[in-house]
């Protein structure tokens, strides 16, 4: 008895390589059959979200460039890293900075660690905004996929709120002064109950500032909101989004496609036979159930492959891609670090992070259109697209519609020089307050270069509304203008714009104070 | 069929293998060839060679490769200076290159390292761990390494630099002197005495590189170059300076560029203070008088020069007056001198000097209204001048004889501003009276009653004496707006 029992425990032992493997993986080895394949999918926690076949379209590297996974990959690095740099950080005011240093001088690659999270979070905003620009310029937006639409958007406005909080906390001059100015977007209303004299009564802009410093400044109460935002909040509010992003995008049939045509040359169980064209007068009966060898009758060529290898191979690369590229900019060019935050001496010029400076740029015509009214047509101009261009055409094809590319290209040069122009403009002669400079603010609220971008870009997708009675083309128009719009501006207001916001051609040429 | 996931299996291969470089070389660079390590690794070498005796073995056994800090809560200070420079408290290491030499001097003996760090004394990024960093004059630190020359200006973060040997703080000793001699407190504010024509320097030591105006200098823009090229120039550091050029030696800027790294209210607990530096701090709330002489030297030279001359200064685009000149200390009343140095003279450069003002005692402005009488001779009795004048007929008589150097309505010129408040509050008649007859000599103020051929008539005078009394009322409101904008410089700020 005694020897049995040794036996089988010597043998059980013999065995555990095998049995915790096989406890852990169901199927226990790597899959033979398509059946096997679509078990390693759906047995799977986290490829079960996939389909069991996807299109081949799917993994054609031109359709996406991978930009949605990107973004995904970026969010999972930036987790990592934060994780770890969350071990080490102290959100006090007096302690941060240190904090942040001892990061970067003793703890074991930390300053590395630190790069890596600043440049996945950078690289971040950068993909999503282009996985956005993807999604519409291939009409992928389109019934079913408005809601998919709609909670990209809520991710897009998570991603920049993840990126701000995160700029606050290193709590040095780059931070204080980018959050001074920030904050002071957010105090933008103000300029208009400024003007009509119920800031008094009514100050939305005010109680917004305080909402999201917890002060009238930049202080410790920031501070820990924004870490709490930053490591808890907005990660939670992410994930979750995430998550229905992705389910959605399983339920709504995978990404975006045409249908396949009927008829051609199908490939099917490894021969090629042409597709049965069924005819509409006759009947088949059950010819078109049956299984097994049989003509393949209504329906087109199969195209579909196993998302078991194929689709993971495709999306572990992407992966890795995004891993080394953003390894590699954190070996050579380190996360910006500025002396400790000292109230008493500002930045000049003091700028926001860089995707709130186009932002910026036009606050710095009027508070209240470039900080407030700009933004909310935006997001709202943006929100709309899916449900006011319904027609069914051109899904998942870049420029998929008919006239789409030139519309693109049109109003590409067309918003270049409309903004180049004005940016030109507003630099040599100045704007109204500069002509008038008695002039009532409500007027400068009202025109100035923001708000005429605004009109002119408008008026131009009217324009192509009419002209080529298609409401995608002027949807096409407008965001092509919002987007040359929103780059020119980030860029000119990055390079462009020194101490007292005034023009150089170079930060080199700043007068140093 | 064409396997659609092959271009994305060597995208996968390439880009592992990219990670899995960049992972190992930052693991290596980061730690292997860390710059301490390789200087912790020499100083073994060098521990080795020295370990002749039983305690240099020790030492060597001892030794081990790791980082080494000083922590100073009390001085908020974190110093890993001691990293690579580990020979700085062993004897033997006198004669090694840096950084494994032994501290210069005999001061760890009485500041040892791990009560007082490093950084206290010599600035620098303390918790760097590269040379670069911790020098830190070309990165974010606000406070990069001091020259060693000019190390001395932290000495008085503890101690009274006028109880100290002044052989071991030559410059900074040179500089306070300077200070003192050159009269910078004409201008200047520190401890709350001196004049208001510049920015206070009580804080001067703790401004940063990006408070000072750099458009001038080349980098690295370290705040002792600013300094010292100031001190050298100061307009063509500062556009629109008002400051006059000290006329200093190379080593006399150097040594005022010290004294003003000095200047630094920096808190640091009690205990770390020498009982010097707590006399001082207490001789700073209940001051000694100056002489009268001290007080002229320091804070009226400058512009005044030695008194006995009057002059057209060409940045204040103003006279300055004779102020020790012996027709004026004749002629001006003791109250008539207290009054412009208590409240100045607003609308010119001449600040009030008054306890709440320029910050000068009461026994002290008496003191220096004593100096300035010193020259006087006897003032001789004069006749009463009882006739009452008429201001409209003194206006034509102003105009014609007067208003050429002392400007239209008394505003000033090339001449004192007679219109100004303070001078008609505090000038009696019989000042302005004795000031028109005999003239101010060494002055281009002409005698208006020479015995021998008189310009006035003793009517003429009393005209000319209710016109200017108009000039108060007309010009009171005026005069003190026009104080309040006077340009002052703002020194280092844009």
């Amino acid at each position: 008895m005694a020897e049995t029992a040794t036996r089988e425990f010597l043998h059980n032992l013999h065995e555990l390589p095998h049995t915790v493997k096989d406890a852990c993986f169901r199927l226990g080895k790597a899959p033979e059959s398509e059946r096997e394949e679509s078990q390693a999918t759906f047995h799977n926690l986290f490829l079960h979200i996939h389909s069991v076949r996807v299109h081949v379209r799917t993994l054609k590297p031109t359709l996406t460039f991978g930009l949605g996974l990107m973004a995904t990959a970026s969010f999972v690095i930036t987790i990592i890293t934060g994780v770890l740099l969350m071990v080490y950080y102290k959100p006090s005011t007096d302690l941060a900075y240190q904090s942040i240093k001892d990061i970067h001088f003793t703890v074991s690659t930390g300053r590395f660690i630190r790069n890596i999270h600043r440049w996945s979070a950078q690289l971040m905003v950068l993909v999503v905004l282009l996985h956005m620009a993807r999604v519409f310029f291939t009409a992928s937006y389109k019934k079913p996929r408005e809601f998919n639409w709609l909670v990209g958007l809520g991710l897009l406005v998570i991603t920049l709120a993840l990126s701000f909080t995160g700029y606050l906390l290193p709590w040095d001059q780059l931070a204080y002064w980018a959050i001074t100015i920030g904050s002071n977007i957010a105090n933008s209303p103000r300029e208009l109950t400024d003007a009509i004299g119920i800031t008094k009564f009514f100050d939305p802009g005010g109680f917004q500032k305080r909402l999201l410093l917890g002060a009238n400044y930049v202080g410790q109460d920031a501070l820990i909101r924004f870490y709490v935002l930053h490591v808890f909040v907005l990660p939670l509010a992410l994930v979750t989004l995430l998550g229905v992003h992705f389910w959605r995008i399983r339920k709504d049939g995978g990404l975006a496609r045409p249908e396949d045509p009927m008829g051609g040359i199908a490939e099917w169980g490894g021969e090629r036979r042409p597709v049965f064209q069924p005819l509409a007068t006759k009947t088949y009966g059950l010819m078109a159930l049956v299984k097994g060898k049989r003509p393949p009758v209504n329906r087109g060529p199969e195209n579909t492959v196993m998302s078991w290898p194929h689709l993971f191979w495709a999306e572990l690369s992407v992966f890795m891609v995004t891993v080394a590229a953003t390894l590699i900019l954190s070996f050579y060019w380190d996360a910006p670090l500025k002396e400790l935050a000292n109230p008493a001496i500002p930045e000049n010029p003091a700028k926001a992070p860089w995707y709130f400076l186009g932002i910026q740029e036009l606050v710095s015509y009027s508070a209240f259109t470039g900080g407030l009214l700009i933004p909310v047509i935006v997001v709202v101009g943006l929100a709309l697209i899916p449900f006011l261009d319904r027609r069914a055409e051109g899904e998942g094809i870049w420029f998929g519609t008919k006239s789409e590319r030139p519309i693109f290209w049109q109003s590409f040069f067309f918003a270049s020089a409309v903004t180049v122009g004005m940016l030109a403009f507003t630099v040599n002669y100045g704007w109204l307050r500069n002509w008038f400079p008695n002039i009532h603010q409500l007027w400068i609220i009202a025109i100035n270069p923001g708000s005429l971008l605004v009109l002119i870009f408008a008026a131009w997708s009217l324009f192509v509304l009419k002209r080529k009675d298609s409401v995608r083309l002027a949807a096409v128009s407008l965001f092509t203008c919002f987007l040359v719009a929103f780059t020119i501006l980030t860029y000119f207001a990055t390079v462009h714009r020194g101490p007292n916001w005034h023009f150089y051609w170079w930060p080199s040429q700043w007068p140093l104070h | 069929m064409k396997d659609p996931s092959r271009i994305y299996r060597w995208l996968l291969l390439v880009a592992s293998l990219v990670t899995v470089g960049y992972l190992v070389g930052a693991a290596v660079h980061e730690n292997y060839l860390a710059q301490w390590k390789t200087v912790q690794r020499e100083y073994r070498n060098i521990l080795r060679q020295k370990a002749t005796d039983d305690r240099g073995r020790e030492l060597l056994a001892k030794f081990r490769i790791e980082m080494k800090q000083a922590s100073i809560p009390a001085l908020g200070t974190v110093d890993r200076c001691v990293t690579c420079h580990n020979g700085i408290d062993d004897p033997r290491m006198a004669d090694v290159e840096q950084p494994h030499r032994t501290h210069p001097g005999h001061i760890l003996d009485k500041h040892p390292v791990d009560r007082f760090g490093c950084t206290v004394c010599h600035h620098g990024q303390g918790a760097a761990m590269t040379f670069r960093e911790a020098k830190a004059d070309d990165v974010f630190w606000d406070y990069p390494l001091l020259p060693p020359e000019m190390t001395e200006a932290t000495c008085v973060t503890c101690h009274d630099a006028g109880k100290l040997p002044p052989e071991q703080i030559p410059l900074l000793t040179t500089g306070m002197k300077l200070y003192q001699e050159k009269g910078c407190g004409s201008c200047h504010k520190l401890g709350g005495r001196g004049g208001a024509l510049g920015p206070a320097l009580d804080n001067e030591g703790s401004k940063t590189k990006h408070q000072l105006i750099m458009t001038n200098l080349k980098p690295p823009h370290t705040t002792w170059d600013w300094q010292l090229a100031h001190f050298r120039d100061p307009g063509g550091v500062v556009p629109d300076s008002q400051m006059h050029n000290p006329t200093v030696t190379q080593r006399e800027a150097l040594a005022l560029t010290v004294y003003m790294l000095s200047q630094w209210k920096r808190d640091v607990p009690e205990s770390y203070l020498a009982p010097d530096k707590i006399d001082q701090k207490y001789h700073a709330l209940h001051p000694t008088p100056l002489t009268g002489e001290q007080v002229y030297q320091q804070y009226c030279a400058a512009c005044h020069g030695n008194g006995t001359y009057s002059r057209w200064d060409k940045k204040f685009n103003r006279f300055v007056p004779a102020i020790r000149g012996v027709s004026l200390t004749s002629t001006a009343s003791r109250e008539y001198l207290q009054a412009n140095i208590e409240q100045g003279r607003p609308g010119t450069q001449m600040p009030g000097w008054g306890p709440h003002a320029g910050g000068l005692l009461p026994e002290e402005i008496t003191a220096v209204i004593e100096y300035l009488r010193s020259s006087a001779a006897a003032v001789p009795a004069m006749t009463a001048l009882t006739l009452r004048g008429d201001a409209s007929n003194g206006l034509p008589l102003f105009l014609r004889n007067c208003a050429g150097c002392h400007g239209m309505n008394g505003r000033g010129g090339v001449a004192p501003e007679i219109g100004n408040p303070v001078f008609q509050r505090a000038a009696t008649d019989e000042f302005i009276i004795r000031t028109i007859r005999n003239g101010r000599v060494a002055t281009a103020m002409p005698a208006f009653q020479r015995p021998e051929a008189p310009t006035f008539g003793d009517q003429d005078i009393a005209d000319v004496l209710a016109y200017l009394r108009t000039l108060g009322e007309q010009r009171g409101q005026k005069a003190t707006a026009q104080n309040v904008t006077s340009p002052v410089s703002s020194g280092g700020r844009p």
